[in-house]
């Protein structure tokens, strides 16, 4: 029962990691050499070949090598996605609960911030006039993280807490996560509607690297992104909270008897994992041109994913996952139709389980 | 819209196809969940892939039998596939597994790559597969009304197709009741209550498992045969929220009862049109409009189901002693 | 099943000739284990060079916290792998055997943490327990009459174990409402429904109320007497003096020392093990 992460095991998931992703870039080149019959050395790609439908948010301009604009936009959208499992993984971790309303926290932090920005007239169910608020970005962002952390707390205190004291079993509360993604995802539809909505109206900026292209959008929510996982990073590895958290996460039987407050550290959790879900909604609506009322519940499969493939309940197992869920998801419309994304991850996702069940991060588990 | 309309519109819903073909689908559920504790989250996935082998073969010519064997066998294999490599495992990975490959196949059958095979987003239109099975209707071809009730006699959602899917859910409610007191249905039990006890006991857990995912998904598919009669194979309707209003109205009814399912989907949808038809009678359109009265009805059944797992786990249905046993 | 008479010895002590030592070689042995080991990450739990278990007889398997006893329980039932040996039963191989396999030669047992089927009657856990069951199977379990007459036979045979474990007033009710000692004799009445040569018991006084640990006693000693073999884990050293006939006694994993439960503690292998220098070091929580 060491509370420190097995370094090990870090290694063993980055040669995993690395060997994933050199093998889909392999994979990529190959395909797309034999598609396209082009230049081995000069792998330009012109324009594309099979006329599927790319739904990606950069475009291709000619000069860059496609399966690099793939391969950045597959990490540009892991980093993201990763925002949204750390929390997940952090919950199954601290309660043992695979948590399906946790897409819809990332709709609620997406469609909040579009509700306190956006300049058209817009309502709340049962109140009959209309109006907008209207803030900037920036602020509403902040304030949707802060309320969607808030909902973290909230939940916990309210619901989860007090199902955990009356010791009511795993696959109830699992049930119970069901109903409230069912209710969240309705009441969101009935608030705000079921069409595609924007955060902003600009349009995102390309900027062309020669190779690749990202857009400024997207670069800005990465660095945010990053900014945050390594926050959360610093947190688990360096502070005594974080320490705690991972003893939690470890064996919350043990962690109590030494002394820590289990019920507390779980109710950070929330807090972390509902804000970051938030967070990564916000980031994931800029970085899509857009979110809706199920933009969250099409994620959650592809967080179930990352989290699984990561090592149910490993935080860092979670970081790894969403980046190779990312850049496997995006990989795979070089050579596949751009619907089947979610598809091949799902595919990827239950490969690995019959490998290696444990996910690339997490230790085989103790019976008896 | 008064509330004898109501009342009439609510009474369609408890002999309606559509809620024999959720309460056979739940009794599958219910040989996962109830019986042997099985999570399950992909159940609308065996429901598509019998949708779909069903109306795949009918379309290229194979016949209702041939038809109906392919969703079986295809139920089957999805079955054996997923159980594979998760009924080892902890019970949360078989939730996500299946989650994920009922997903999987609706994006698999909506993807344009299928197009030609599943007719993609759009599905496969009534008119491809309902002639084999409307065919045998002993019905008048025409609109019949029994009661306050209109149905037409063979077409679509008819009472041809009353008759068959409660006849269907009887014939398995009763197979259910049958299995469930067996030696073989207490396995299962035993293996819902704690699998290490029952292993010690020299039960082989892992093959009992498998059993209860395959039959319960064939039963799933065969649900989903009965849900396209009425309606046409459609992915998107198959997607995660059918597989929670299944999970809803088996938990509403109560788990592991042999009229559970049949309950709370008679139920589930009775109360789906009652609020909504009380959600426009009673609030006015400037507060709710039409459009809102669907996802604010879901709302209700979300929180219908926590409410239920939390305050009454064991459904309508369940044994009051079982709920001073929080297993 | 049919040599258990023969290999009884009528009245001398089977132990008469054992040496005292770990690893010692019994005169009618049931269980032989080798060179078992089970390692977690980089903590060997389990290293046991030799271990015999004499048939007909209690022995006790005692040592202080994190031992391994409880490992090696698992390891010897098929509820888990070690990395290496080899052990039979009866000379049969249970290398890599599943537990379920393991239950079916004879070797049944029951766990620390009672594990009543909570949401089913007491006497469907006891039917549960039977072995060969007809309708266990998926195709004849449509046909009741292909197994009504042998589900009659386990009732009876159920009911008697009942009487026998004073649970034939809790029949029809749910194992989950009982109590935690009525929940062990129900454990072990159920394991006793396949007839098993051999009965491992983990912990069985474990949370048992005292007014209960006398009749669980007497229920140990009557298995004997009817020919079962017992081995059990234990901590209460009262337990293990007044049932056993042998114990073995484990200690960092390996085996250090056996010998009858009146001399075995005055080993100083012993004593150093339960108060030595690693007394204040918890190794790692048993589960």
């Amino acid at each position: 029962m060491t509370t420190t992460i097995d370094r090990r095991v870090i290694v063993r998931a980055i040669v995993v990691f690395l060997l994933a992703a050199t093998a889909i870039t392999l994979v990529s080149v190959i395909m797309s050499d034999s598609a396209q019959a082009t230049d081995a050395a000069a792998q330009v790609v012109a324009a594309d070949t099979s006329g599927d439908e790319i739904a990606t948010t950069d475009a291709t301009g000619t000069g860059q090598i496609r399966w690099l604009q793939q391969l950045v936009n597959g990490l540009a959208f892991g980093t993201l996605l990763a925002l949204a499992s750390v929390g997940l993984s952090l919950i199954y971790g601290t309660t043992g609960l695979s948590n399906f309303a946790h897409g819809e926290q990332v709709s609620f932090g997406a469609i909040l911030c579009y509700f306190l920005v956006t300049p058209q007239d817009i309502t709340i169910p049962f109140v009959p006039t209309s109006f907008n608020i209207g803030l900037p970005l920036v602020v509403g962002a902040i304030i949707a993280i802060a309320v969607s952390a808030g909902t973290g707390w909230l939940q916990d205190k309210f619901l989860w807490a007090p199902l955990r004291r009356r010791g009511v079993a795993m696959v109830q509360q699992m049930i119970v996560s069901i109903g409230l993604s069912l209710a969240l995802l309705n009441f969101i539809q009935w608030w705000i509607g079921g069409g595609r909505v924007r955060l902003t109206i600009a349009i995102d900026e390309s900027i062309d690297l020669g190779v690749f292209s990202i857009g400024r959008q997207t670069l800005i929510s990465l660095v945010i992104a990053l900014a945050c996982l390594g926050g959360v990073s610093w947190f688990l590895l360096r502070t005594r909270l974080g320490r705690a958290t991972r003893a939690v996460s470890d064996n919350p039987a043990l962690a109590s008897a030494s002394g820590i407050q289990v019920s507390k550290i779980i109710r950070l959790v929330w807090v972390l994992a509902a804000g970051l879900a938030g967070l990564g909604g916000v980031l994931l609506a800029l970085y899509d041109n857009g979110t809706a009322f199920d933009a969250g519940a099409r994620l959650l499969m592809l967080m179930f994913a990352a989290v699984t493939l990561g090592g149910l309940g490993q935080a860092f197992g979670a970081l790894v996952g969403s980046l190779v869920i990312g850049v496997v998801a995006e990989m795979s419309t070089l050579w596949l139709p751009a619907d089947l994304k979610v598809a091949t991850a799902l595919v990827i996702l239950i490969l690995v389980l019959l490998v290696r069940p444990q996910g690339i991060l997490g230790r085989a588990e103790r019976v008896g | 819209m008064d509330f004898a309309d109501l009342l009439v519109n609510a009474g369609r819903e408890l002999f309606a196809p559509a809620t024999a073909a959720f309460a056979l689908a739940a009794i599958g559920l219910n040989f996962h969940f109830g019986l042997t504790g099985l999570l399950n989250m992909g159940h609308a996935g065996f429901m598509l892939l019998g949708m779909y082998g069903y109306a795949i073969t009918v379309r290229e010519g194979g016949g209702m039998l041939l038809g109906i064997l392919v969703a079986i066998l295809l139920a089957m294999a999805f079955g054996l596939l997923l159980g594979w490599p998760t009924l080892k495992l902890k019970g949360d990975y078989l939730a996500i597994v299946t989650i994920a490959a009922a997903e999987f196949v609706r994006f698999l059958g909506r993807s344009s790559v299928m197009k030609n095979i599943t007719g993609g987003s759009t599905g496969i239109r009534g008119t491809d597969f309902k002639e084999p099975f409307e065919s045998l209707s002993p019905f008048p071809s025409e609109q019949i009304t029994i009661g306050p009730w209109t149905l037409h006699g063979t077409a679509s959602t008819s009472w041809w197709l009353v008759v068959v899917s409660w006849g269907l859910v009887a014939l398995f409610a009763w197979l259910f009741w049958m299995l469930a007191k067996s030696p073989w249905g207490r396995v299962l039990k035993g293996i819902r209550e704690d699998e290490d006890a029952v292993r010690s006991l020299g039960k082989n857990v892992y093959a009992y498992k498998m059993q209860a995912l395959v039959i319960g998904g064939v039963i799933g598919a065969l649900g989903g045969i009965l849900w396209s009669f009425g309606n046409a194979v459609q992915p998107d309707s198959m997607g995660r929220p059918t597989t929670f209003w299944i999970w809803t109205l088996l938990l509403l009814g109560g788990a592991a009862t042999v009229f559970g399912p049949i309950l709370g989907s008679a139920l589930f949808w009775m109360a789906l049109v009652v609020v909504k038809g009380l959600s426009a009678m009673f609030i006015p359109e400037t507060l709710m409009n039409a459009t809102q009265r669907e996802p604010f009805a879901l709302m209700l059944v979300g929180v219908t189901l926590m409410l239920l797992v939390i305050f009454r786990p064991q459904g309508i249905l369940g044994n009051r002693r079982e709920l001073a046993i929080n297993g | 099943m049919a040599d258990k008479k023969k290999a009884t010895p009528t009245s001398a002590d089977p132990f008469a000739l054992v040496p005292h030592e770990a690893g010692a070689p019994k005169m009618d042995k049931i269980i032989v284990a080798d060179n078992i080991q089970r390692r977690f990450g980089g903590l060997t739990a389990v290293d046991v060079e030799h271990f015999e278990v004499q048939r007909n007889a209690i022995t006790a398997l005692i040592g202080p916290n994190g031992a391994g006893k409880s490992t090696f329980f698992n390891l010897l039932t098929g509820f888990d792998r070690p990395q290496t040996g080899e052990w039979s039963f009866n000379g049969f191989s249970l290398h890599s055997k599943s537990p379920a396999q393991v239950a079916r030669s004879g070797m049944v047992r029951t766990f620390q943490l009672t594990k009543a089927l909570s949401r089913m009657t007491v006497i469907e856990n006891m039917r549960l327990g039977a072995a060969n069951q007809v309708g266990e199977n998926l195709a004849r379990a449509f046909f009741p009459a292909l197994w009504k007459k042998q589900e009659q036979e386990i009732t009876e045979k159920a009911e008697e174990l009942l009487v026998r474990f004073k649970l034939d007033k809790k029949r029809d009710d749910y194992a989950g409402e009982l109590s935690g000692g009525q929940r062990k004799l129900l454990e072990m009445a159920r394991a006793l429904m396949s007839d098993p040569e051999i009965v491992m018991l983990d912990e069985p006084m474990a949370g048992v109320n005292p007014a209960l640990t006398e009749s669980l006693l007497d229920h140990i000693i009557e298995l004997k007497n009817q020919g079962v073999t017992v081995l059990f884990v234990e901590h209460d050293m009262h337990m293990v003096r007044r049932i056993s006939d042998w114990v073995v006694v484990m200690a960092e994993g390996k085996i250090i020392a056996e010998g009858p439960p009146g001399t075995v503690m005055a080993n100083p292998a012993v004593q150093d093990a339960y108060l030595g220098a690693h007394h204040d070091t918890d190794l790692f929580e048993e589960r």
